[in-house]
C-alpha cells in the first residue's frame, strides 16, 4: 500500500534485512521494528540527545536520522554496550557513580560518552563536559554523569564501537 | 512525525534532475537531513518526495582549487570541516566555528549545503562566508551558475536557488598574506543570539582593507561596509581598535534587527557591539600570523 | 560526599550508599518505561489542538477523516455521551477533550484513532473545526479586570472530598481559589517597625520537562479497564477514571512502570482518561503518545506574582510580612489551589514571624494550564521573603546570614499555632553552608555571595499502606504503591524493609505501583515517600515481625522457652531460627508466607501536620559579565537536612538535580506567550540547564535524626530548589548592586538593570 524500500544494516553486530516506509526514522526502526526499545524519543528536535545511537562510530540523533541513511552502515545502541557476561566499563560507571535517576535520557548519555571515549580516550574534566554538552538530564544536574563519564575513561575496551 | 513519502536514491547528477523532474516538482533534495526532516515533522513542509543526493560524487570533496581557493563540496559535513587539517590551517575561523554548530550530532550529519540552502537567519557559516567574500556555485538541469553569498541569501528561509538546483559547493579565497578571517557569536538558546565576523588585512601595521558581516539577529547575513570603514587607517594593535569599534557599533544602529526570543533590538545590537571587538581582535592575531 | 551525622546508628543496609536496583535496567536499555510497552491489537491515537486561546467551537466535520484508509475511530466530545467528561484534582473544571470552547492554544478538541500514528497525523488533516475566537487573557493581571473575558462560565465542581471546599470563592469569575494564612496583628507589626520592605516579585510560567512525554495506553476488558501510564499518583488517577467511566474502584486498574521524570509535573491525572474514552470507542487498546511540544501544553508550573511587604525591627528582627500573591494557572485549575494554599503557607519561611497575613488568589488565564511542579509554591514565595532578608540585611548593616541566625525557628518552635514544630536545626545547617561557601572571606570584584533558607509544610498526607510478605525461604517481597521516577524509591524501599526484617538486601524484591497488585498509596510526591511509605513499610515489617515471633512460639516453641525476637529471626534457647524456618513452621512444614501490612494515617507520631518540614539551604558565589548581563553561577553549596539519608548518594543527587533545575528557572527558563500563542514551546526556545551550566558543587547532607521517618528521616528532594533564585538574586545583588525582582534573571534583564544602575538609560 505505503512505498517501501530495503535496508541492510548491523545493528550491534548483527546483520539485519527489513523492509520498511523510506519515512521511518532510525529510532522508530530500532524500536518498533527491532524491539530495541532502549533508545528513546524525547525531545524530537535533535536537542536533547536522548534518542542518541552510533552509525558507523558517529553520533547521530536517532529521532531525526532516516534508517534509509544507515543502509549499510553499523549501528550501535545501548543494547549493544554489555557482552553476554558483563557491563561495558562506561555502564558499570554510570552504576558505581550513580549517574542516572530515572533513566531516560541515560542510553543517549551512554552512547554520546562511548563516542566520546573512543576519540579520546583520557578527557580532562573540561573535555568530558564540553563533549555531554549536547545531552541533556534533566534529573542529575550531570555531576554524577561526569563523574561516571571520568571514571570510565581509560578502561575503553578492545572491540568497542569506534569512529 | 516524518509524513509518508516517496524515495529517489539518484547516483549522479543527472539522475537527480531527472527524478525532481518525474515529481512534477514535489520534491525536496534530502542531505543530511537537519532542517528538512525536522520543518516535515514540525508540519511546515511536506513534500511527495524526497530526492537523497549523499550518493552523489560531484558534490563532496574539500580541496585546495588550482588557483589556490578552498573548495568545499555542499556534502561536507560540519563535523568533517570542524576536523579538516586543510580547514584548520587555511580557515581557521570557519574550523572554529564548526566546532560549534548546534551539537555533536547535527555537526556528524548536517552539510554545509543543507546549511546554507536551507538559509535559516542565524546560521553560523552564511555570515561567516558572506565576510569571506566565497562564491555559491548551484547546479541544476539548465546548467550552472554561481554567486556571493548575499546574493544567494535573499531573505529568511529564501535563496535564489531554484527548486531543482542543488547546491553544488561553496569556493572560498584564498588568504592574502596578512589577512585574517574571524567569526564570534554568542547564544543563550539552540541558536546564535548575534554573530558577527571580520576579515582584515594588515599593511605596514594599519588595517587596510576590512569587512564587517553580521548575522543572526539580521533576516539575513548582512555585509555592514560602515562598520567595515570604521577599520581602514587603524593602528593594527588590539588596543587600537577600541575606538573603531565603537563607531562601527553607530552603524549597527541603522540596521533592522528580526524579532525573536533573544531579546530587543537594542540588546541585540549591544552583544553585536562586543562580538565585534573579539572578532577584530581575532581577525588581528590571525593576520599578524600569517604575514 | 560530605555527611554531618548525629543520628542513632540504623541497621544495614539504611543509611548505605548501595547501587541502584533498577540500575542494570536502566544501563542497558532493558528498563520499560510506559512508550516502551505494547500489545497485539493495539491502535494509535492523536490529536487536534486548538490555534485560538479562547473560542467557542461551533462546528466540527469529522466524516473525511473518518473514511481516511486505516482510521479506526475519529472522536470529539459529542461522542462520549456515556462519559463524565470533567476531572480535575480540586475543582473538575477540565474536559478531557473540549466541550463546546477552548480555553487555551493547544487545547484538545478532536482525537483519531488508526492502525498507526503516522495514519492517524493524516487524519488530522482532514478534520476541519469552525471556530469563533473569544477575547483571550494572558495575565493573571488582565484576567482580573473588570471586563475581563471570563473563562469559566460555571465554576466546576469543587472536590471536597479531597479537601478543596472552603478556599474555592469565586471573588472574580476569573478566579479559581483563594487562600489565606494569617496570624497575629499585622498592623501593630507594621507600625512598630523601623524598616518596612515593600517589593513585587515575579516567577515565570516554567515547564519541568520530563524527558518521558505523557503516554497512556488503555486497554477494557469486560466492565473493568486496565491503564498503562507515565504519572506518578496510580490510586489518584484511578479514582478519576472510575469516576469518568462510572465504575467501581476494584474494576479500575492502573499500572506505572519506570517514570522518566516527574517533578511534580506528572502528579494527577492527564492523559489517562482520554485514552481511556478512545479505547471505549475504539473497542482496542489504545495508546496515546504526546510529543514534548504537546507535553509543554499540557502541564507547566505556576506562574506567580508576589507583592510582599516585611516589616523589621533595628536588630533585623521580622515583626511582620503580608503579602499577596497572584497564581496563573492557566486555561484549569488542576492542582493550583492546593499550589495556592501552599504559596501561601510556605511565606513566611523558616522564620519565627509574630504576625503574618497572606492572601494567594489563584487565576484563570487562557494558557496551557499550571499544576504541581517541584518546590509548589516555595520557589515562588522564597524569591520574595529571601529577597527582602537580603535587602534588609543591607539596609540595617547586618550580614545576611547573621541576619537570618536571629530569625529561623529554632527545633521544636511552632512556625504558627498547631502546626508541627520545625524538625530541623536550621542554625546548624546555615554554620555548613557558611563554611562551605567560605563566607566572609574576601571576593574578587564582580563577584558575590548568598545564602538562603525555605522551609515547606510538605509530605502532603499521611495516608499509605504497604505489604511486606516473608517467603518460606526467608526473601522477602514488599508491595507499595509509591512510583520510581527517578528519586530512587526502588532502591530506598528495598533498603529499609531489609534493615526492617533483617535480611539481605539480594532477598528484598519490591512490587510497585500497580493499583491491583500492590496496597494503597496516596501519592508519590511532596517529598513524602522515604518518610511515609518507609513508616507504612516499617509499620507492615513490624506487623510480619509480630506474627512471625507468635508463629514461632505457638509452633515452634509451645511448651517454651519463650521466644527471643532478633534482628534477623528468633532464639529459642541455643538455636536461631530465620524467618523462612519460622513460616514453613506455621504452615507445616515446606512453604507458606506470612503477609504483614502497615497502615500510616493521622495518626501517633504521623497525627501532626505537616508529617516533617522540608528544609532548602543553597549558597552561591556568582559572577556577572557586565557586559553581556551573562550571569554565571560559580560555586554552589546545598544542605540536604534529611534526618536520615536512607541511601546519601541518591539524596546528594537529588539535591544537585533540584538546584540545577532550579538555576534553570532562575536565569534561563520561561514560557513566553504573545498574541495568544506560546512562542517557545519546545525545546529548542525554551533552555534548560546543561553541562556547562555546572557550578562547582558542594552538596552536604545533614542528619541529625529530627524526622518523623525511619531513624529520623525526612523528605528532600525540592527543598534544594526552592531557595535558588534568591540566592542567585542576592548574590547577583551583592555583585553588581542591582536587585533582580523577576525570574528568570535573563542576560537582558540583567544587563538592562545595569544599564539604570549606571544611568544610561537605553531605549526601549
Amino acid at each position: 500500500m505505503h512505498d517501501t524500500v530495503d535496508v541492510a544494516l548491523d545493528v550491534n553486530g548483527t546483520p539485519r534485512t527489513l523492509s520498511i516506509e523510506p519515512r521511518e526514522t532510525l529510532a522508530e526502526v530500532l524500536r518498533e521494528r527491532l524491539a530495541l526499545t532502549g533508545t528513546k524519543v524525547s525531545c524530537d528536535a535533535q536537542v536533547c540527545g536522548a534518542c542518541t545511537v552510533l552509525v558507523d562510530g558517529l553520533a547521530v540523533s536517532a529521532c531525526t536520522y532516516l534508517a534509509v541513511d544507515a543502509d549499510g552502515r553499523a549501528v550501535w545502541t545501548v543494547e549493544g554496550l554489555a557482552t553476554d557476561r558483563e557491563l561495558a566499563p562506561i555502564q558499570q560507571a554510570f552504576i558505581d557513580h550513580a549517574g542516572f535517576q530515572c533513566g531516560f535520557c541515560t542510553p543517549g548519555m551512554l552512547m554520546a560518552a562511548t563516542a566520546l571515549l573512543a576519540e579520546d580516550p583520557s578527557p580532562t574534566r573540561e573535555a568530558v563536559i564540553h563533549g555531554m554538552e549536547g545531552n541533556l538530564c534533566r534529573c542529575t544536574g550531570y555531576a554524577h554523569i561526569v563523574d561516571a563519564v571520568l571514571a570510565a575513561s581509560g578502561t575503553h575496551r578492545e572491540g568497542e564501537p569506534q569512529a | 512525525m516524518i509524513p509518508r513519502f516517496s524515495l529517489a536514491r539518484p547516483r549522479s547528477l543527472s539522475d537527480a534532475f531527472e527524478a525532481f523532474d518525474a515529481s512534477g516538482g514535489d520534491a525536496a533534495w534530502l542531505a543530511g537531513g537537519t532542517e528538512l526532516l525536522q520543518v516535515m515533522k514540525m508540519g511546515l513542509a511536506q513534500f511527495g518526495t524526497l530526492i537523497d543526493i549523499k550518493a552523489i560524487a560531484d558534490l563532496r570533496g574539500l580541496q585546495r582549487t588550482d588557483d589556490g581557493r578552498l573548495r568545499i563540496g555542499a556534502l561536507t559535513t560540519h563535523r568533517e570541516l570542524e576536523r579538516s587539517p586543510l580547514i584548520t590551517e587555511e580557515l581557521p575561523g570557519l574550523a572554529a566555528l564548526e566546532a560549534r554548530v548546534a551539537n555533536v550530532r547535527v555537526r556528524n550529519t548536517g552539510t554545509i549545503g543543507g546549511n546554507l540552502a536551507f538559509a535559516e537567519p542565524h546560521s553560523d557559516p552564511a555570515t561567516f562566508l558572506l565576510a569571506c567574500d566565497a562564491t555559491v556555485r548551484l547546479v541544476g538541469p539548465r546548467g550552472r551558475r554561481e554567486m556571493g553569498v548575499g546574493e544567494f541569501v535573499q531573505g529568511p528561509l529564501s535563496t535564489a536557488r531554484d527548486p531543482d538546483e542543488l547546491v553544488l559547493d561553496v569556493v572560498v579565497p584564498q588568504r592574502a598574506p596578512s589577512t585574517g578571517r574571524a567569526y564570534e557569536k554568542i547564544a543563550f538558546f539552540e541558536r546564535p543570539a548575534a554573530s558577527v565576523a571580520v576579515r582584515l588585512a594588515v599593511v605596514d601595521g594599519t588595517i587596510g582593507e576590512a569587512t564587517v558581516a553580521v548575522g543572526s539577529f539580521t533576516e539575513v547575513p548582512t555585509l555592514v561596509p560602515e562598520a567595515a570603514a570604521a577599520f581602514r587607517g587603524s593602528e593594527a594593535r588590539p588596543e587600537a581598535l577600541t575606538e573603531p569599534v565603537r563607531t562601527a557599533l553607530e552603524a549597527f544602529g541603522g540596521l533592522d534587527v528580526i524579532a525573536d526570543l533573544n531579546g530587543s533590538p537594542d540588546y541585540k545590537r549591544h552583544l553585536a557591539g562586543i562580538l565585534l571587538g573579539r572578532a577584530a581582535e581575532g581577525a588581528l592575531a590571525e593576520a599578524v600570523a600569517h604575514a | 560526599m560530605k555527611r554531618v551525622i548525629s543520628r542513632p546508628d540504623a541497621p544495614f543496609p539504611i543509611g548505605e550508599a548501595v547501587p541502584r536496583r533498577d540500575g542494570i535496567d536502566k544501563v542497558t536499555g532493558a528498563g520499560r518505561f510506559t512508550v516502551d510497552l505494547g500489545m497485539p491489537g493495539l491502535a494509535h491515537a492523536r490529536l487536534l489542538r486548538s490555534p485560538y486561546p479562547h473560542a467557542r467551537i461551533r462546528s466540527i466535520d469529522t466524516a473525511a477523516a473518518r473514511r481516511h484508509p486505516g482510521v479506526v475511530t475519529v472522536v470529539t466530545a459529542d461522542d462520549l455521551p456515556d462519559v463524565h467528561l470533567e476531572y480535575g484534582h480540586a475543582v473538575a473544571d477540565h474536559p478531557m477533550i473540549a466541550t463546546g470552547k477552548v480555553r487555551f492554544a493547544g487545547e484538545p478538541v478532536v482525537a483519531v484513532v488508526a492502525e498507526d500514528p503516522v495514519t492517524a497525523e493524516e487524519a488530522l488533516r482532514l478534520i476541519s473545526v469552525d471556530y469563533e475566537p473569544l477575547p483571550f487573557t494572558t495575565s493573571a493581571q488582565a484576567s482580573l479586570a473588570d471586563d475581563a473575558p471570563v473563562i469559566h462560565e460555571q465554576p466546576g465542581e469543587q472536590r471536597a472530598h479531597r479537601g478543596f471546599s472552603e478556599d474555592i470563592e469565586r471573588t472574580h469569575p476569573n478566579v479559581c481559589s483563594h487562600s489565606k494564612q494569617a496570624w497575629g496583628d499585622i498592623d501593630d507589626a507594621f507600625a512598630r517597625a523601623d524598616l518596612v520592605l515593600d517589593g513585587e516579585y515575579r516567577y515565570p510560567r516554567s515547564y519541568a520537562y520530563a524527558m518521558e512525554p505523557y503516554n497512556a495506553i488503555a486497554r477494557w476488558g469486560e466492565g473493568e479497564l486496565t491503564v498503562w501510564t507515565s504519572g506518578q499518583h496510580p490510586y489518584m488517577v484511578r479514582e478519576d477514571l472510575a469516576h469518568c467511566f462510572d465504575l467501581p474502584l476494584s474494576a479500575v486498574r492502573v499500572i506505572v512502570p519506570y517514570v522518566g521524570g516527574g517533578y511534580g509535573s506528572k502528579s494527577y491525572t492527564k492523559v489517562e482518561p482520554l485514552t481511556a474514552a478512545l479505547a471505549l470507542r475504539a473497542g482496542r487498546p489504545v495508546r496515546l503518545v504526546l510529543t514534548i511540544d504537546e507535553s509543554i501544553l499540557t502541564t507547566r508550573g505556576d506562574a506567580a506574582t508576589v507583592r510582599l511587604r516585611s516589616a523589621f525591627d533595628r536588630e533585623g528582627h521580622l515583626l511582620g510580612r503580608q503579602a499577596t500573591i497572584l497564581l496563573d494557572t492557566g486555561g484549569y485549575a488542576e492542582n493550583s489551589p492546593l499550589v495556592g494554599r501552599k504559596a501561601a503557607n510556605r511565606l513566611g519561611g523558616p522564620y519565627r514571624i509574630p504576625a503574618l497575613e497572606v492572601t494567594c488568589s489563584v487565576v484563570y488565564t487562557n494558557t496551557n494550564p499550571a499544576s504541581s511542579f517541584r518546590g509548589f509554591g516555595a520557589p515562588q514565595v522564597t524569591l520574595a521573603g529571601e529577597s527582602q532578608m537580603d535587602e534588609a540585611a543591607e539596609r540595617l548593616g547586618i550580614d545576611p546570614v547573621e541576619l537570618r541566625r536571629r530569625n529561623v525557628l529554632l527545633p521544636g518552635e511552632r512556625p504558627w499555632a498547631n502546626a508541627r514544630g520545625i524538625d530541623a536545626d536550621l542554625l546548624a545547617d546555615l554554620d555548613l553552608a557558611s563554611e562551605a561557601l567560605d563566607w566572609g572571606s574576601p571576593l574578587p570584584p564582580g563577584r558575590g555571595r548568598a545564602i538562603c533558607l525555605s522551609a515547606s509544610d510538605a509530605g502532603s498526607e499521611p495516608m499509605s499502606s504497604s505489604i511486606v510478605r516473608v517467603h518460606h525461604d526467608g526473601s522477602v517481597t514488599v508491595t507499595c504503591g509509591s512510583t520510581e521516577m527517578g528519586q530512587g524509591s526502588s532502591t530506598v524501599l528495598a533498603q529499609m524493609a531489609a534493615g526492617e526484617m533483617g535480611v539481605p538486601l539480594e532477598h528484598v524484591h519490591l512490587l510497585q505501583s500497580d493499583t491491583a497488585a500492590v496496597s494503597y498509596d496516596r501519592s508519590t510526591g511532596a517529598s513524602r515517600t522515604t518518610t511515609l511509605m518507609g513508616l507504612a513499610i516499617q509499620a507492615a515489617a513490624q506487623d510480619a515481625r509480630a506474627q512471625l515471633v507468635q508463629w514461632a512460639q505457638e509452633n515452634l516453641a509451645p511448651d517454651g522457652p519463650t521466644v527471643v525476637e532478633e534482628h534477623d529471626g528468633v532464639r529459642i534457647g541455643d538455636a536461631h531460627h530465620d524467618w523462612g524456618a519460622v513460616v514453613r513452621s506455621f504452615f507445616g512444614g515446606s512453604a507458606g508466607e506470612v503477609v504483614g501490612r502497615g497502615y500510616i494515617r493521622r495518626h501517633g507520631a504521623t497525627a501532626e501536620m505537616p508529617p516533617f518540614w522540608e528544609i532548602g539551604c543553597v549558597g552561591v558565589e556568582v559572577s556577572v559579565d557586565e557586559s553581556t548581563g551573562v550571569i554565571r553561577v560559580e560555586k554552589l553549596v546545598t544542605v540536604g537536612d534529611v534526618g536520615c539519608a536512607i541511601n546519601p548518594q541518591l539524596v546528594e543527587g537529588q539535591d544537585i538535580g533540584a538546584a540545577m533545575m532550579g538555576l534553570g528557572m532562575a536565569t534561563r527558563e520561561e514560557l513566553i506567550y504573545e498574541d495568544g500563542n506560546l512562542m517557545n514551546g519546545n525545546l529548542f526556545d525554551y533552555r534548560v540547564p546543561r553541562t556547562t551550566d555546572l557550578p562547582e558543587l558542594v552538596p552536604i547532607i545533614a542528619e541529625r535524626g529530627d524526622g518523623v521517618g525511619l531513624y529520623g528521616a525526612k523528605g528532600g528532594g525540592e527543598g534544594s530548589l526552592n531557595p535558588v533564585a534568591a540566592a542567585i538574586a542576592n548574590a547577583v545583588s551583592r555583585a553588581s548592586g542591582i536587585r533582580l525582582r523577576e525570574a528568570p534573571f535573563t542576560p537582558e534583564r540583567v544587563w538592562r538593570a545595569i544599564q539604570e544602575r549606571d544611568g544610561a538609560t537605553p531605549p526601549a
